[in-house]
């Protein structure tokens, strides 16, 4: 089975590590969770994942060769998709046209990218949504726009940056659902980087714990939540902020 | 390794969605039509008006036409702000001058043109052609270096570009003449070549924004890390509305060259590019109907300020407005319109006559 790697990547910006040989592994049809503290590197790991970020030192491998060098939509169009913090969808285009970019970037033509976006808003349950200029949605409908417009063209890794993010926990019950049918239906590759420890410890097969940079913990829902480290990352940074994360832990 | 996925869902789930063929193009083609049969109404009342000055004054008009929606393939859709394009005109009139001046005459003015060149004559249209493609052919070798940079640093570099190609034609005097004027360019003095060269232009322009690359571009242009993200080539994406309106200023160049019967490098520097980005910029950078309508208003009143700088006649005397005014008054409507609409006059909608899909097509275009 292929896989998507980070190999001892690390990332120094001007002197400061902000990577230290992390190793992660990311597998077809799994969902794997990548928690950690406010600075702990999450994003910058997915920077280096999907060529947004060069690392100092290490590799990132798509089935064992290498994605050195490449440029993001280079990346993008060796079928590993991310999303972004705030959603960043192209505010004065249409719902559809947002997917459609995808569409054309990958190489379709308008006509095929338009009728699978529309499929693809089917998919997800926002076809009503097709139409609207993006940049008058709601924070929650941005959030699944941005997963519809990344899942164009059957990528076969799907990278999400903090997807409930202000979500209700219902919203994001209805997120969990559709984050399982994205791995267990399309057979994708997920790494869920997410604040909200209960989605994470509720949906991964694997988890990974950063903390400064570095991998503090690894393994099964179940022994993250039984880790002292993990609790200890947790309360030695904002108390305030990260309570429910430390209720999850419990 | 695995290679880009792109292969499409089901297709029994696709057949169902599947839009009728030439669907965007049914739904977007108003806007193209419409600006074409407000060119065409504007030459039919000036042909009707039998009037020469008028008839002249249009011709302007048709010409700026071309060079602003030139202009707006590239600026528009990429929201990179060129300084450099007028330089793609200059280099579409020289290449007419080239192309159509009397052999005899080239070979006294112009004696370092090659010598197939020299011994060439060719009717205007063709001429226009040879000089799109010309300064098209230009854009894509500039474009390939400077279409890396983005921001105020490809700003900058279009400006050096300008820069670079003024010099050259104002110091190559065995090609073009140097700082001398090139004359014996035959003029064509009826509208309709320009009518056709306008409409020609917002066809292309309408064409590029309904494309894949036109998507991908103004995509990049709002979002350019998401579009990257969405497997979008930036830099390509940029250098194919480089070169397609590289090659539309390089036919304004041609036909200007056409309507006035003599170029020298001056008239295709700072002053052109102020007035054609003004055009832009008040009729609204990232709408074809803001292109276009802001040549058509700027341009009525840059004529009526050139009428009260010659001076109205009341009575026995004379008014005049103190010369240089025009450019003033260019200057002080752009910073109001800017002030007031940032986004131009027209800002990113389209002319349509669906009111309905309006909002859609403003995201289609």
């Amino acid at each position: 089975m292929g896989q998507l790697s980070a190999k001892n990547v690390s990332v120094a910006f001007a002197g400061l590590k902000a990577l230290s040989s992390v190793t992660l592994d990311i597998t077809p049809g799994h969902i794997s969770g990548l928690i950690g503290p406010n600075g702990a590197g999450k994003t910058t790991l997915v920077n280096v994942l999907t060529g947004f970020q060069m690392p100092t030192e290490g590799a990132v491998e798509l089935d064992g060769h290498s994605l050195d060098r490449l440029k993001p939509h280079q990346v993008r169009r060796r079928g590993i998709a991310r999303t972004f913090q705030g959603g960043r969808l192209f505010r004065d285009l249409a719902v559809i046209d947002n997917l459609e970019v995808t569409g054309v970037g990958l190489g379709m033509s308008r006509r095929s990218a338009v009728a699978e976006a529309a499929a693809m808003l089917d998919w997800i349950g926002i076809s009503a949504l097709g139409d609207r200029i993006a940049g008058t949605l709601p924070y929650t409908d941005e959030r699944r726009v941005a997963i519809g417009r990344a899942l164009m063209g059957q990528p076969a890794y799907i990278l999400l940056d903090e997807p409930a993010a202000g979500m209700s926990s219902h919203e994001a019950g209805d997120l969990s659902a559709l984050i399982r049918r994205i791995a267990r239906e399309r057979g994708c590759g997920v790494l869920l980087i997410e604040h909200n420890v209960g989605l994470v410890l509720g949906l991964c097969d694997h988890i990974v714990v950063l903390d400064s940079g570095a991998v503090i913990e690894e393994g099964t829902p179940a022994a993250i939540r039984d880790s002292e480290k993990v609790r200890h990352a947790y309360m030695g940074t904002a108390v305030d902020t990260d309570l429910p994360v430390l209720e999850a832990l419990q | 390794m695995t290679t880009a996925t792109v292969s499409p869902l089901p297709a029994d789930l696709l057949s169902s969605r599947k839009p009728a063929p030439f669907s965007l193009a049914r739904r977007t083609i108003m806007t193209p039509v419409l600006l074409s049969l407000l060119i065409l109404a504007i030459a039919g009342l000036t042909v009707l008006s039998g009037s020469k000055p008028f008839n002249q004054a249009v011709i302007d008009v048709f010409v700026r036409v071309t060079l602003v929606v030139g202009l707006y393939i590239f600026i528009g859709n990429s929201g990179v702000l060129s300084f450099g394009h007028i330089g793609f005109t200059c280099m579409g009139a020289y290449a007419a001058a080239w192309l159509t001046i009397n052999p005899i005459m080239k070979k006294s003015a112009l004696p370092g043109l090659p010598q197939w060149l020299l011994e060439t004559r060719l009717p205007y249209w063709q001429s226009a052609f040879l000089a799109a493609l010309f300064a098209g052919v230009a854009a894509l070798v500039f474009g390939r270096v400077l279409m890396r940079l983005s921001g105020i640093a490809a700003s900058i570099a279009t400006f050096a570009m300008l820069a670079m190609i003024n010099t050259i034609y104002s110091n190559w005097e065995d090609v073009t003449g140097a700082t001398s004027s090139v004359v014996g360019i035959p003029i064509v003095r009826t509208i309709w070549p320009y009518v056709g060269a306008a409409i020609i232009s917002i066809f292309i322009a309408w064409g590029h924004a309904i494309s894949r690359a036109g998507l991908a571009l103004r995509a990049a242009r709002d979002e350019p890390t998401a579009a990257a993200a969405s497997g979008v080539d930036i830099p390509r994406a940029r250098l194919v509305a480089f070169t397609i309106s590289g090659a539309v200023m390089g036919l304004g160049g041609a036909l200007m060259a056409h309507s006035i019967g003599v170029v020298t490098p001056d008239t295709f520097y700072l002053g052109l590019t102020f007035i054609t980005l003004s055009m832009l910029v008040v009729g609204g950078m990232g709408s074809l109907s803001g292109a276009v309508i802001g040549v058509v208003l700027l341009s009525a009143l840059i004529q009526a300020l050139r009428w009260l700088e010659a001076g109205v006649a009341i009575g026995s005397t004379t008014f005049g407005l103190p010369k240089g005014l025009q450019e003033i008054a260019l200057g002080v409507i752009m910073i109001v319109i800017l002030a007031l609409r940032p986004a131009g006059l027209i800002g990113n909608r389209e002319i349509t006559s669906f009111r309905r899909s309006s909002r859609k097509q403003s995201s289609q275009q």
